[in-house]
């Protein structure tokens, strides 16, 4: 089982533009990572809660399912979920 | 005497100072130079005095001492004579000796002072544990907040922070306020605190083992089958959300496009799962419609690998991964939707098993599968449809054998019903290829690998084939029955596809075909009627050529036809419920998908009219050349015969 989520990673990984795919535990401690240890962990802030906590503010009944941060040079996807978070750094301009 | 000697101390006392004066100002002088000149003065003034000083000492002082402390001792000195002589002495630094007596006599003063200042640290002392407690005060006013709002989770929450801050206080300040709260704690702080600190150890640590059971978890498999998924689709999307539309303008190629009939969109292909696999069956979801089943051969390169596999692609989202990977130990044949079941796929493999997936199930390989017995299929299954209604519906299957099986998705354990299609002389029909007339259970076409085509009904007396098409020279591939729905009803027309390069078109009321098309020069693999336009099909052939026919513009050529990149088999071909694309499943395991121009692929409200115009006349074409056929082999067997009547006499 474990070699479909190596799977998985390679196949976003193989996409054209990926920098990075980071997989962390909603503590924010990285399970995998494409990355080195340094740019993981820099990677690995808390956007999603930061962000989930808007959207519940707004609205108790909503919830966070998917955020994207567009920068010059890169683009953060981060895919939340209970207990995992999936980041992607992607650079969109290739 | 003592008054005197007193007065004379004083005095040296006084000129002590002086001299020590002299020496501080001269030391002060001589770093500054401007008043070099004056100091000189004083300097001057200063020796003089020196001199007096030493002459008084080296003459006058031990002597002096004497005589005045005789004289002291003799005659008290009057007040008068000791202001006299003090102001002779200490004429002109009279002020700054004493000034030095004053500073003298303050210096304890400022040590007394210092005492006080010492006092000062104390008061800061106090200030840094004001510090601490405005920060604490900070969280005393959240945490007060916290209890206003009244929740039981926030209120435990906040309790190990009142705990805390009250342990970081000095032994002797109080937080202010909330002593009860801080009584009350303590224990539950403890081991919350504990808790956390654990957590976080743990998190921080998190060894290789750890992560190796967190990723095998199901949990984690969950989430990353999710979030991949999600992840790809997002990444595919590659629109330009900065287009700036102020710059350029014009999108010339969309016009051109619009003008062909047929245009390739994109292809599906994976490089690990579909290499090398023929197609051989695509199917449509009904429940969404852009999901695309197509169902692969065995790879003969890569032994290793299962020997069926079925992918489903996502034709909204332009991903080029599959959305779901399945596969089974025998290869795959022909598989489809279970309609009704959005999470069930069925498929029907060479071994002759009926094999069930289940795309809510994290397992690739088949949840189910039917047995392998005399009951079921012990042939390769080539062909399977689900018919029916939500309530009674029913998978059908047929294998080479000419078995064909009813099964209820309930139970695959065996099926529901057998009923085996024999032509004359009870020989089985091998059957390649079937298709349901539109919401038909009962009648159904088949082709099968003598060459002929045939009608049979699953129910009712006459149960199994009821009539037989016969017109192709090899085996069919591929049966297509028009199911258009609108104002005539052409569900008996149907097409047949076969590897004597040519495609006939036939009704089910005739055993003759209505028309052949023969404009292909290979193998013709597939033949499907168009969903939405009732004159309109698509045929494929091995030479990599997908055309497709407008019975309604011409019957002799296709109407628009596209070769294929590197012109490779093509096996399969299906439309989307829309109508508005074709695809094509290759023998190398691509799939291509190809726009058909809008209209092209809607039709005419007058469609159906001329399409019944045209079907009237190629029958009367057919009519017409049988009927010269006819006259020509009458004329040819009357001269035969009377050849051989002729002839007889001789003999």
């Amino acid at each position: 089982m474990s070699n479909e989520i190596d799977e998985t990673m390679k196949r976003i990984q193989t996409h054209k533009g990926v920098v990075g795919t980071i997989v962390v535990n909603s503590e924010g401690i990285a399970i995998k990572s494409t990355l080195d240890n340094t740019t993981t962990v820099q990677y690995a802030v808390p956007y999603a809660d930061k962000a989930r906590s808007v959207v519940r503010d707004l609205d108790p009944s909503n919830d966070l399912t998917f955020l994207r941060i567009r920068s010059k040079k890169h683009e953060i996807m981060v895919a939340p979920d209970k207990e995992f978070i999936l980041i992607v750094v992607q650079n969109p301009t290739d | 005497m003592s008054d005197r000697r007193a007065e004379l101390e004083r005095k040296k006392a006084k000129l002590q100072a002086l001299r020590e004066e002299k020496d501080r100002r001269r030391r002060e002088k001589e770093l500054k130079d401007v008043e070099e000149a004056t100091n000189r003065t004083i300097l001057g003034g200063g020796g003089d005095r020196k001199e007096l000083d030493e002459l008084l000492r080296e003459v006058g002082v031990a002597p002096m001492s004497d005589v005045l402390s005789s004289i002291s001792s003799a005659n008290s000195i009057t007040p008068e004579q000791s202001r006299n002589h003090t102001p002779d002495t200490s004429l002109q630094p009279n002020s700054l000796p004493n000034n030095v007596i004053a500073v003298r006599k303050k210096v304890p003063q400022l040590s007394v002072v210092a005492v006080q200042s010492t006092n000062i640290p104390p008061k800061e002392v106090v200030t840094y544990t004001k510090q601490t407690q405005t920060t604490n005060t900070g969280h005393d006013v959240r945490d007060v907040l916290t209890y206003d709002d009244g929740q039981g989770e926030d209120e435990e929450g906040s309790l190990p922070h009142l705990g805390g801050f009250g342990s970081k206080l000095p032994p002797g300040i109080l937080p202010h306020g909330l002593p009860q709260v801080k009584e009350v704690q303590p224990a539950v702080t403890a081991v919350e605190q504990e808790q956390k600190k654990e957590e976080v150890k743990e998190v921080r640590e998190l060894s290789e083992e750890e992560k190796q059971m967190i990723i095998l978890s199901e949990e984690f498999q969950h989430f990353m089958d999710r979030a991949g998924r999600v992840m790809e689709r997002a990444l595919c999307e590659s629109v330009d959300i900065y287009a700036d539309y102020t710059g350029c303008l014009g999108e010339e190629g969309l016009d051109e496009k619009s003008h062909q009939r047929i245009s390739f969109n994109r292809h599906f292909f994976d490089e690990r799962w579909s290499r090398n696999r023929t197609v051989t069956s695509l199917d449509w979801s009904p429940q969404f419609p852009e999901l695309l089943l197509a169902s692969y051969n065995n790879n003969e390169e890569s032994p290793n690998d299962p020997d069926g596999v079925v992918l489903v692609w996502n034709t909204k989202f332009k991903k080029t991964t599959p959305e779901y990977i399945f596969h089974c130990q025998s290869a795959v044949l022909s598989t489809t939707f279970a309609r009704f079941h959005p999470n069930l796929i069925l498929g029907g493999t060479y071994s002759g098993q009926i094999v069930l997936w289940d795309n809510r199930v994290q397992k690739r390989t088949p949840i189910q599968r039917t047995p392998l017995s005399a009951s079921a299929h012990t042939h390769p299954v080539y062909c399977m449809s689900v018919v029916g209604t939500q309530n009674a519906h029913n998978l059908i299957s047929i294998s080479t054998d000419g078995r064909l099986c009813s099964w209820s998705l309930d139970m695959l354990g065996q099926p529901q019903e057998i009923l085996d299609l024999h032509r004359m002389q009870s020989k089985p029909v091998a059957v390649t290829c079937l298709d349901f007339p539109h919401s038909d259970v009962n009648n159904f076409v088949v082709g099968s690998e003598e060459g002929a085509a045939y009608s049979a009904c699953r129910h009712g007396a006459k149960a199994g084939i009821t009539d037989t098409y016969d017109g192709h020279q090899g085996p069919v591939t591929g049966v297509s029955v028009n199911s258009v729905q609108g104002g005539i009803d052409f569900s008996h027309m149907f097409l047949t596809s076969s590897i004597d390069w040519t495609i006939k078109l036939w009704s089910l009321k005739d055993s003759k075909p209505i028309y052949s098309f023969e404009d292909n020069g290979d193998y013709v693999l597939d033949v499907k009627w168009s969903p939405t336009h009732p004159a309109l099909f698509a045929a494929v052939d091995g030479s990599g050529r997908l055309d497709l026919w407008n019975l309604n513009q011409d019957t002799e050529v296709p109407a628009a036809s596209i070769t294929v990149e590197g012109s490779p088999a093509l096996n399969k071909v299906s439309w989307t419920p829309s109508g508005l694309h074709v695809t094509v499943g290759d023998n190398q395991g691509k799939i291509w998908v190809y726009d058909v121009a809008e209209n092209f692929a809607h039709p005419r409200h007058d469609e159906w009219n001329k399409f019944l115009y045209t079907t009237q006349e190629l029958r009367n074409n057919q009519v017409d050349e049988e009927l010269e056929k006819l006259n020509y082999s009458v004329s040819s067997t009357s001269l035969t015969s009377m050849s051989s009547l002729t002839s007889t006499p001789l003999r």
